[in-house]
């Protein structure tokens, strides 16, 4: 018997080395890398670039229209160059930025006046002007920006007066509506409407006037307790009433003083104002022919209004071969700026530049752009970042800090965390150390690691429906206001009576289950399954009687119709996002756990230790890099999440924290900033999404920043708790 | 061979215990012992006695049901949930697998080693003290106390003292696996249950276990798995040879080794069978 054995082939072919398979894999790789670096590059170049200051560029049209503004780009569109300027000035020209075709332009070299101040203000985002004259002072303009700095420090304290009498009006009117609510709790507890009774009581007290304390009495029998509540609520409506008209006045005083101080500014907006009979070689020389038409052109030049004798210096700058600019400074001059072009051989049209006075209190910071060097840019540049983390919005956003975004965001996801935490463990700690391996163990599982990639908006209808209008709704109002009909009062003493029997049945067949030992008998697994049953139903007991009783009104029904917990708030928000991150923290804790080596299990009960004690001295130690590492990448998770945001309690501008200096500190109750929410909210929902753009993308690169911090945060701690628990094994 | 066929073709044989094993003190005596996984049955009717202070050592070929066994003393196999089992052992008289018995307090009065060295994550300390640990033994002193104890009973405490409180993944598998024993004598066991201990040692690590064993000897009573016939020879008093689930005979090791009452015994010892 002889076997044919088939000659092996000694080529290796190009499957054999998979040639292809390289290049097509690398190629790959390539693309993934050029996608991950293209977006990092967008974000941090757009991000970071935002807040640097730049140069203010004046640019014209042939006929004389100026088109001004802070260079932002230039874009090749078909063929033409788009230049992308952000125009400032919305109080007057209704617009952030603005798109210019070169084309149009007269020509291509701008005008780039060092006389030009970038102004950003509290309210209408930035001016760019020329500073004309300042109310209160007489300085010659290369003065304007000390008097102007030193002015500010005046203004600032006037800002923190009126701020403080503002904070007492809001504490008068939070003592007037919490002696409203001591009467509407009255109203609650004994049914009755005392509505007449505190107009009369009000009505009297203002009569008794400065006696003190007035001497009314209900004209119908009512309770000590409602009596003494209306009387106080009538004193402090009476104080208040007294007490509030003086602060308004203070505050309208205030305002008043603060108003005082402005400063008048040239906008880059030409209005024509007649023709000058010059030539177009003495207009580019500065020579002004007739001073006395051009005074009577151009109106004052000095600050006491007389025009001066003597022609001033003029300056020019050539724009294109028709147009020009001329600047006039001088000591005791007001600085003027106009805009001449060349009407005919022999004359020329004038423009002068629109004024507009800004209220010096208005002024959050100045610069003039086009002389600052590298340092000073820089100068500016980190004082504006500084604003930008830690400082209040200003604008609806657009301007100004994200402080209340950045610290609602990190507050909340504290919050979630601090509810996630304990419920995934312990899930998990279930599943895998005490839960008996089997098809329903399974089914659960999968469905939790289903549950992690179902779409985080429905998350947020839950989280609407669910804890605000129902559990909040439960809080405010008692089981009424949730939606549900409450029992007759017998009804509900008779099921919590039967409710006590099972609990007390659970918890003996419990302990007689738990006596048998986990795992000292297979035979009565019955007894092991009857009292987790029976807790299942104690526990839906439980939830049922709670939303069944007529005994509970809720702790906010004084407040209804006004909801308290019964809207989208701060801890609905952080409920809704543990819930959505659990599944995360789950799957990642019984990871963690599985990867505990069985060898040290079975050291420990051989040393007679018990299931706790082994979980909690030898697993649960053992899994710590593990749970840690999956709580922050749900941590990075929760606060990267925006869609259920929306739907829970994120709100586009606060004016409260969530957590600040006031008892209790942490306010469940309120409405919150958060940061992703905020770059939808102001990239696509905002007034003026365009002025927003470079907001946007600063907002994502804080956002990007935090969340990679978590996650490297969560890299690092696992590699160090890891290298404790590496043994150094032969 | 036909003893050996018998038992592979399902028969009953009945076990050889030489004279002289069932004449000394015994520690551990087992009951017409019978566990199943599920449907299959893993040992079959094994009856032995385990003497007080010495070492016996369980032999015989893989799946012949020596680590059942072992595990079967500390009740391990319990957190397998498909076992079941029939007949009893007694330690020291008292029954080990009757309704009533505590687990942890069964396996508080024994020690066992196992395969691999398993170190907990925790210091060197802690790690010989974790049986007291548990009880809630709090007192510094008498902590230390047991720790220097039972590392010198592992010899051991030379090597580890001036690094107690360094971790003891830090140590060599040799003295990881020492380590490990110091943690089973500290709670001063009634018997020491070692599961091929030295099956994942160089040679220079077994050997220090087997001096360590042979050093214990007379202070525990030790009943040990081991592969390795040599080592059975040196370190045990009393071994027994174990087939397919069944106990084949058993007898002072010297008896074993030298001149065995069963054809099948002498043949598997000296290596004709395998």
């Amino acid at each position: 018997m002889s076997r044919t054995i088939p000659k092996r082939s000694m080529q290796s072919g190009v499957t054999a080395q998979g040639e292809p398979m390289v290049w097509l894999s690398g190629g790959m790789f390539a693309i993934a890398c050029l996608m991950i670096i293209s977006l990092l590059a967008l974000v941090l170049w757009q991000g970071l670039s935002t807040l640097w200051p730049r140069n203010y560029l004046l640019y014209t049209r042939p006929d004389g229209a100026l088109v001004a503004g802070e260079m932002y780009g230039r874009t090749k569109e078909n063929g033409t160059t788009k230049l992308y300027m952000r125009s400032g000035n919305y109080d007057v020209s209704n617009q952030h930025f603005l798109y210019a075709d070169e084309a149009d332009l007269a020509s291509a070299s701008p005008w780039k006046p060092n006389t030009l101040w970038t102004v950003e203000r509290k309210e209408w985002g930035n001016l760019y002007g020329f500073p004309k004259q300042l109310s209160w002072s007489d300085s010659p303009s290369d003065k304007f920006s000390d008097e102007v700095h030193a002015a500010m420090k005046e203004s600032r304290s006037l800002d923190q007066k009126i701020a403080l009498e503002k904070e007492q009006l809001k504490r008068i009117d939070h003592a007037i509506s919490e002696a409203r609510l001591a009467i509407r709790k009255v109203e609650l507890n004994e049914k009755s409407d005392l509505q007449g009774d505190i107009d009369e009581a009000v009505a009297a007290r203002f009569q008794a006037a400065e006696q003190n304390s007035s001497n009314w009495t209900p004209t119908r029998t009512i309770s000590d307790r409602a009596k003494n509540a209306i009387l106080r609520f009538a004193d402090v409506s009476y104080k208040a009433d007294a007490e509030m008209a003086s602060i308004n006045e203070q505050i309208s005083q205030l305002e008043a003083k603060r108003a005082e101080r402005t400063v008048l500014f040239e906008l880059p907006i030409a209005d024509p104002i007649g023709n000058l009979e010059l030539g177009w070689d003495q207009v580019l020389e500065g020579k002004l022919g007739s001073w006395d038409a051009f005074k009577e052109l151009v109106g004052p030049l000095s600050i006491d209004g007389e025009t001066n004798n003597n022609p001033p210096t003029i300056q020019v700058h050539r724009i294109s071969d028709e147009q020009v600019a001329w600047q006039t400074l001088g000591n005791g001059k007001l600085p003027r700026n106009f805009l001449l072009r060349k009407a005919s051989p022999g004359s020329c049209e004038v423009f002068s530049m629109r004024e507009h006075s800004v209220i010096l209190a208005d002024i959050v910071r100045f610069f003039p752009p086009n002389q600052l060097n590298t340092f000073q840019r820089l100068g500016v540049y980190f004082a504006r970042w500084w604003e930008f983390l830690l400082g209040e919005p200003r604008e609806a956003g657009i301007e100004g800090g994200f402080f209340p975004a950045i610290w609602g965001t990190v507050v909340m996801t504290l919050i979630m965390s601090l509810a996630v935490m304990p419920f995934g463990v312990l899930a998990a700690l279930y599943m895998r150390e005490y839960a008996k391996p089997g098809p329903l163990l399974s089914a659960i599982r999968i469905s939790i690691n289903n549950l992690a990639g179902v779409p985080s908006i429905v998350y947020g209808v839950f989280g609407l429906s669910f804890f605000c209008y129902m559990v909040g709704g439960y809080i405010d109002g008692g089981p009424a206001k949730a939606g549900f009909e409450p029992w007759p009062s017998a009804t509900w003493f008779s099921a919590l009576g039967l409710l006590a029997v099972v609990g007390i049945i659970a918890f003996s067949v419990a302990l007689l289950a738990g006596q048998m030992g986990i795992h000292a008998t297979n035979r009565r697994r019955w007894l092991r399954n009857a009292s987790a049953l029976l807790w299942l139903a104690t526990l839906a007991g439980i939830a049922l009687l709670l939303i069944k009783t007529p005994h509970f009104h809720g702790f906010y029904q004084a407040q209804l119709p006004n909801p308290t917990f019964g809207k989208g708030c701060l801890l609905w928000a952080a409920c809704t996002l543990a819930l959505l991150t659990l599944p995360v923290v789950i799957v990642a804790t019984e990871e963690a756990l599985a990867a505990v080596p069985n060898s040290l299990r079975e050291g420990s009960y051989a040393c007679g230790a018990g299931q706790w004690q082994t979980i909690h001295r030898i697993v649960l130690p053992y899994a710590r890099p593990g749970i840690i590492t999956g709580f922050i990448l749900a941590m990075a998770r929760g606060a990267g999440e925006v869609a259920p945001m929306m739907l829970v309690g994120a709100i586009p501008l606060a004016t409260e924290l969530p957590l600040d200096t006031e008892f209790p500190f942490i306010h469940g109750s309120r409405s919150f900033m958060h940061l992703g929410f905020q770059i939808y909210s102001l990239g696509f929902q905002s007034q003026n999404s365009e002025a927003a753009k470079p907001m946007v993308f600063t907002a994502t690169l804080l956002l990007l920043t935090i969340v990679t911090l978590l996650n490297q945060t969560a890299i690092w701690l696992r590699a160090r708790l890891r290298k404790r628990f590496q043994s150094s094994q032969f | 061979m036909n003893r050996l066929k018998a038992i592979a073709d399902g028969q009953t044989v009945e076990s050889v215990i030489h004279e002289e094993v069932l004449a000394k003190d015994v520690v551990l005596s087992v009951k017409n012992f019978n566990l199943f996984y599920g449907r299959k049955q893993a040992l079959h009717n094994i009856s032995m006695p385990i003497a007080k202070g010495m070492v016996t050592a369980l032999v015989g070929p893989s799946g012949c049901g020596k680590s059942t066994l072992l595990r079967s003393v500390n009740r391990m196999n319990d957190l397998i949930d498909s076992v079941r089992i029939e007949g009893d052992m007694l330690l020291n008289g008292e029954s080990i697998f009757s309704p009533g018995v505590d687990v942890i307090q069964l396996r508080k009065r024994m020690g066992m080693v196992f395969q691999k060295p398993n170190p907990f994550p925790m210091s060197i300390f802690e790690n010989v003290v974790y049986p007291l640990r548990i009880d809630g033994e709090r007192d510094k002193t008498v902590l230390m106390q047991v720790c220097e104890h039972a590392l010198r009973g592992a010899a051991l405490w030379d090597e580890v003292k001036d690094r107690l409180h360094e971790t003891g993944l830090g140590l060599s598998g040799g003295q990881q696996q020492r380590l490990c024993i110091a943690r089973a004598i500290a709670s001063d066991p009634e018997v020491l249950l070692l599961d091929e201990p030295c099956s994942a040692l160089d040679p220079i690590a077994t050997s220090k276990i087997e001096d360590l064993i042979d050093k214990l000897r007379g202070e525990y009573s030790i009943l040990i798995v081991t592969h390795n016939m040599q080592q059975a020879s040196r370190i045990s008093d009393h071994t027994a040879f174990m087939y397919l689930g069944r106990l084949v005979e058993m007898a002072e090791t010297s008896t074993i080794f030298t001149r065995p009452q069963l054809r099948e015994t002498e043949d598997y010892i000296t290596g004709r069978f395998g």
